[in-house]
């Protein structure tokens, strides 16, 4: 009896801090606290557009939260109305059938075509063809640089269609020592390896061994990762992508220009950057918000180095409608706010991500002059070339997998030939469970 | 002494790094005395994670869960207690097979549950696991320290006409209060950091607790650590007065 009284007691307490149950248009999103700021901007200028809309963010931290809380909710049968997600993790909800394919809205729209948008973040999106979700932004691999320390040691600045052994040697040219001297390329980890001077303290290049790194140059050099890239059934490196491996594994076992795991582990990249230990660092456009803040030295970006043909690997995030909203009309309402020209623009406006929207990725509000990098045309330039990671529904999994051999192959110099093996062992399971 | 020695120095760290001033790079090896002490990581930390709210929110949670979860643990406990011996060994064999369970795998179920009784996104998914007692281990804890009583004193407290309620709140009680201290410690520490529920079931950041604004701080640049490690500070304080505070109950009954 007295349990029930509290019972009753505790609901009391919490239903006064909670909110009433709406028609607002839920968005699930994540991103740093300045991040969600920016949403709430979009969402504040949505409501003030459309007097009587009323949208309701949901904020997670990072991709990890936010998939929790859709998957939950999802299961649990009250899914937000929307949510925002990169195109290699939405592959499970697609699966499951959790997303309202977005093809007929975007055949009716009034305020949207399909032709507004970069087609290679479009397709992203697709299923056999249909439009699932709608891009939110587009983004690729670059290189970001510290011009002073290119101008201190007198390095020539990265030119367009530089090749992976010019980059290889501008990095070596820049990992010194304490001394200001170039590093002989020698591996501290290597067991008997004497180190035969001071160990660096700038390094000249940093990339983290992941399968999205790795990939656009394998792609370059002409090769393949997978048995087929529409629909692969497991990882199958060709000769070509085998040779951009063993370059990359070189980078930390022959050349030493990239930072230790113990050096990143202290030190991540993007901190190792903005301190200016570092003279180059390859990323996507999620960067320069960081690195804007820098003020001790100015820095820009570079297209990547080239093999063959150029490459480089999509980074894009959409709006997905979920099957189970209960007003489908209301949220691609706010799709078609977000992706025109006013709601792109404010997005743009955080310098964090490049508009899917194609005028205004060409406008001033994403090539703002007076905002750094100045080179932004290079995130541009760079879309013909970007091509996107296979969406299976098991593929964050093995993405997982992968990047955890890929760590070891790079800091413990090991043998291409286990290390493609082990690639395709362990993530085979993963392959043969999505393709069930 | 070795106990404060292992445990001390972390803790300076994280305050002197809540002290450092925000948006510069961080330095590679830990320095203790920030120059100059700034206090703006904190006032970065309310503005950006939103840690005012999400301290109310999480204290308010703890005010209500505590003391039920307490009660129902310590009910329990003493009901366990005065049961026959074979059948008491069941019920904790029991509750020990509900230890067992994973917390992950009741998520979708009582996500279920709270959507149909309406009560998603609000705070009474963080407060209702108090009405069982937070964790099947807490009234095992109450059953040991009651069955360690002599059975005397209950047939006397019967002979007087005691009521069984009266008998656990005036009798017991007062008996077991280093139990009480450790439970009601380890589950304000359960209930303060409880992250998972938070997550899934709130929606609105004015009902977001502590953990997650916390989460939220651990995404910011590199640069802004000392803006993580403020909300750290905030986060970690009232646990220390929580456990400071239960310790002296606990010495103070067992001398």
């Amino acid at each position: 009896m007295r349990a029930r009284a509290l019972a009753v007691a505790a609901l009391v307490v919490a239903g006064c801090a909670g909110t009433e149950e709406g028609s607002a248009t839920s968005l699930l999103v994540f991103g740093d606290p300045h991040e969600l700021a920016a949403y709430r901007s979009l969402e504040a200028a949505y409501e003030k557009a459309n007097p009587g809309a009323d949208v309701e963010l949901v904020e997670a931290s990072d991709r990890k939260d936010l998939i929790a809380r859709l998957s939950t909710s999802i299961a649990g049968g009250k899914p937000p109305d929307l949510f925002l997600m990169n195109y290699r993790f939405y592959g499970q909800f697609a699966a499951k059938n959790a997303i309202e394919p977005a093809a007929p809205m975007l055949a009716a729209s009034k305020a949207l075509q399909a032709d507004d948008f970069f087609p290679q973040a479009l397709e992203a999106f697709q299923v056999r063809g249909e439009q699932m979700c709608m891009p939110q932004n587009i983004s690729s691999l670059v290189v970001y640089y510290n011009k002073d320390l290119f101008t201190k040691y007198g390095v020539a600045l990265p030119r367009a269609g530089w090749s992976w052994d010019d980059m290889v040697a501008t990095a070596i040219a820049l990992t010194r020592d304490a001394n200001g001297d170039v590093v002989k390329g020698v591996d501290f980890d290597q067991p008997g390896a004497a180190p035969t001077g001071p160990p660096p303290a700038e390094y000249g290049l940093a990339v983290s061994p992941e399968l999205i790194r790795l990939a656009p140059f394998a792609w370059s050099n002409g090769g393949r990762l997978f048995d087929d890239d529409r629909s692969p059934t497991r990882i199958a490196f060709d000769e070509p992508a085998v040779a951009a491996l063993q370059n990359f594994i070189d980078l930390r076992g022959r050349h030493g220009v990239v930072p230790t795991d113990q050096e990143v582990e202290s030190q991540d990249d993007e901190a190792r950057f903005a301190a200016g230990k570092l003279a180059m660092l390859m990323s996507s456009r999620r960067s320069t918000t960081t690195f804007r803040a820098i003020s001790g030295f100015d820095w820009d970006v570079a297209a990547l180095p080239v093999y063959k043909t150029p490459a480089t690997v999509l980074h894009s995030d959409a709006y997905c409608v979920t099957r189970g909203s209960s007003d489908k009309a209301a949220a691609w309402k706010f799709v078609e706010f977000a992706l025109g020209a006013e709601g792109a623009a404010i997005m743009a406006g955080t310098g964090r991500t490049v508009p899917s929207n194609k005028a205004v990725a060409q406008s001033p509000a994403f090539l703002d002059p007076g905002a750094k990098p100045r080179n932004a045309q290079v995130f541009l330039d760079s879309i013909p070339a970007v091509r996107a990671t296979p969406t299976i529904s098991t593929w964050p999994e093995i993405e997982d997998v992968a990047n955890g051999i890929l760590e070891n192959a790079l800091y413990y110099n090991q043998p291409t030939t286990e290390v493609v093996r082990w690639l395709d062992e362990q993530t085979r399971p993963l392959f043969e469970r999505a393709n069930k | 002494m070795a106990v404060l020695a292992v445990f001390l120095p972390p803790l300076a760290l994280l305050v002197s790094g809540s002290l450092h001033r925000p948006g510069l790079p961080p330095p590679t090896t830990p320095d203790l005395l920030p120059s100059p002490v700034s206090t703006e990581g904190y006032r970065l930390a309310a503005e950006l994670g939103g840690l005012v709210q999400a301290t109310l929110n999480s204290l308010l949670v703890c005010l209500v869960a505590v003391p039920l979860s307490v009660v129902v643990a310590s009910m329990a406990g003493f009901a366990m207690a005065r049961l026959p011996r074979r059948v008491a060994g069941w019920v904790a064999a029991l509750s020990l097979v509900a230890l067992m369970v994973p917390a992950v795998a009741l998520l979708v179920p009582r996500f279920a549950v709270f959507r149909l009784a309406g009560l998603t996104d609000t705070l009474v998914p963080l407060v209702a696991p108090a009405l069982i007692a937070t964790s099947p281990l807490f009234p095992l804890v109450y059953y040991l320290a009651f069955r360690a009583i002599p059975g005397e004193l209950w047939e006397a407290c019967a002979m007087e006409d005691l009521s069984p309620l009266r008998t656990w709140w005036r009798v017991g009680m007062p008996l077991v209060r280093p139990a009480t201290a450790g439970t009601a410690a380890l589950t304000f520490v359960l209930t303060w950091s409880n992250f998972l529920d938070p997550l899934v079931f709130l929606y609105d950041r004015e009902l977001f607790t502590l953990p997650l604004a916390l989460r939220s701080l651990a995404t910011l640049d590199a640069a802004d650590f000392p803006v993580f490690l403020a909300g750290a500070v905030v986060a970690t304080v009232p646990a220390l007065v929580v456990f400071v505070v239960a310790q002296r109950d606990l010495k103070g009954v067992s001398r």
